[in-house]
């Protein structure tokens, strides 16, 4: 850590606009315009955010009820949520229009899109996994059956030839996708509250209780495990595999070497459980959901020139020609 | 004590009259096809319908006022009130003697996104 950073408070960007809990959030890959992020929120309106500033860029209107999952392809040209009115829809990330409507059969909680954006992976609450033919909307998804209990999150992972799906009864299974077969299945005592993948590693990161657990993907055979201060609700490991965060319960976000499995900082912040945590695709800041409504955005190099943050050395702020506009008051305790 | 690092603004927030997704945007206007004069005919008519559409709406609101009305709720729960007022985002509705299975209650707000449907005699 650079000199700078150790001197440097952690400034948290809030996004508002939401006027519900915010329960899952993704990033789009790196673009040409840089990358975005979209939010899945309890009052059912997901919003797509420029992913560097936290800028609102507009709100996809259409859902009749919470939405669960949220997710933007690649290249942030196509957006899929996941709602409480028993349907996923699949938006223009550009334009904001709805674009399809898929019906299920039950809440639906989860949406995933192949690298290609052709097909589009649901699971929900009637604990069947569908894959959709986006070039074939009026087609009949192919069905996954296996779970017991309601998917909480459903992945694509080993170059779309594999669905990795955690469900509330306490497995982790993952299915090859030409087979339908369950490849493997992994036993929880707890339900797993998150599952992020990462394709470069093929590393797969679950929480469930205080516990952030890595797996590898195609075989899932346990890395490492790490337990927290608290029940935690995601974590998040960094692009280059030095450091994951995660929050949960106890409103805090913590930040752990993935080498050492040390706890090197927690930030607080929120005023309510943080449902969601992931890091941008450059690594550079993290952002979190919570159930106060906010999205916040968390630099991962506190005191770095980024973004809406700005380096100022000590001398810089007394200057005139100083560009900054706002300097964030000192904490206050509670 | 630590400094705080300095951020040149806040994030910017939804605006109250839009969806956004700015037509004028670099990244649209690179990715979108220009549109056709038809499309600029279909949009006004579909703006002129939308608008008529949220005029008849907010007549309906303001209807409401001092009527009793019922309200639709989930599992089939059905609760009769005086009307208020709606809030500007129509979030809230304010009711009086808003009759709940529980009992009734002099003066509630009644969350609208609750509310599968509401009914009233004009």
């Amino acid at each position: 850590m650079s000199p700078v950073s150790m001197a440097m408070r952690q400034t948290p960007l809030t996004c508002s606009g939401h006027t519900r809990p915010v329960v899952d959030l993704a990033f789009s890959g790196i673009t040409p315009y840089g990358y975005f992020l979209i939010s899945a929120c309890k009052d059912g309106k997901p919003m797509l955010r420029q992913g560097d500033t936290g800028d609102w860029i507009g709100t996809f209107l259409g859902h009749k009820g919470a939405v669960w999952g949220a997710t933007l392809n690649k290249e942030a040209t196509k957006a899929a949520t996941a709602a409480a009115d028993f349907t996923a829809k699949v938006w223009d990330a550009v334009t904001g229009d709805e674009v399809l409507t898929l019906a299920h059969k039950h809440i639906v909680k989860s949406v995933n899109f192949t690298q290609d954006s052709n097909c589009l992976l649901t699971g929900g609450n009637d604990k069947v996994l569908r894959i959709y033919d986006l070039s074939k909307p009026e087609a009949e998804p192919q069905e996954i059956a296996g779970h017991t209990s309601a998917i909480k999150k459903a992945l694509w992972c080993n170059n779309d030839q594999q669905i990795l799906s955690a469900a509330e009864d306490k497995t982790i299974r993952l299915w090859d996708k030409n087979t339908k077969e369950a490849v493997k299945t992994l036993s929880f005592d707890a339900s797993v509250s998150s599952m992020e993948y990462i394709p470069d590693g093929e590393i797969l990161v679950i929480t469930y209780g205080r516990t952030i657990a890595f797996y590898k993907a195609n075989s899932l055979d346990l890395i490492k495990t790490v337990d927290a201060p608290a029940s935690i609700h995601s974590a998040s490991l960094h692009p280059e595999k030095d450091f994951f965060v995660a929050g949960g319960d106890d409103f805090k976000l913590y930040k752990y070497d993935y080498t050492t499995r040390e706890e090197m900082e927690s930030y607080k912040g929120h005023f309510g459980p943080i449902h969601c945590v992931r890091f941008s695709p450059d690594g550079e800041l993290y952002a979190s959901g919570s159930e106060d409504g906010t999205l916040r955005l968390w630099q991962t190099a506190v005191g770095k020139t980024y973004g809406l943050w700005k380096c100022v050395l000590p001398e810089e702020l007394s200057s005139e020609n100083s560009e900054i506009l706002y300097c964030p008051p000192a904490e206050i305790k509670a | 004590m630590k400094t705080p690092v300095s951020v040149l603004r806040l994030p910017s927030g939804p605006e109250p009259n839009s969806r956004g997704f700015d037509p004028s945007s670099p990244r649209f206007t690179a990715l979108c096809s220009s549109s056709s004069s038809d499309d600029d005919d279909d949009d006004e008519e579909q703006q002129r319908l939308r608008s008529e559409l949220r005029q008849r709406f907010l007549w309906t609101l303001s209807l409401m006022k001092h009527k009793l009305v019922q309200f639709d709720m989930h599992e089939r729960v059905r609760m009769r009130a005086r009307f208020g007022a709606s809030d500007l985002d129509v979030l809230r509705l304010q009711v009086s003697e808003l009759e709940t299975p529980l009992g009734v209650q002099r003066e509630a707000l009644v969350r609208s996104q609750d509310v599968l449907a509401c009914s009233f005699e004009l």
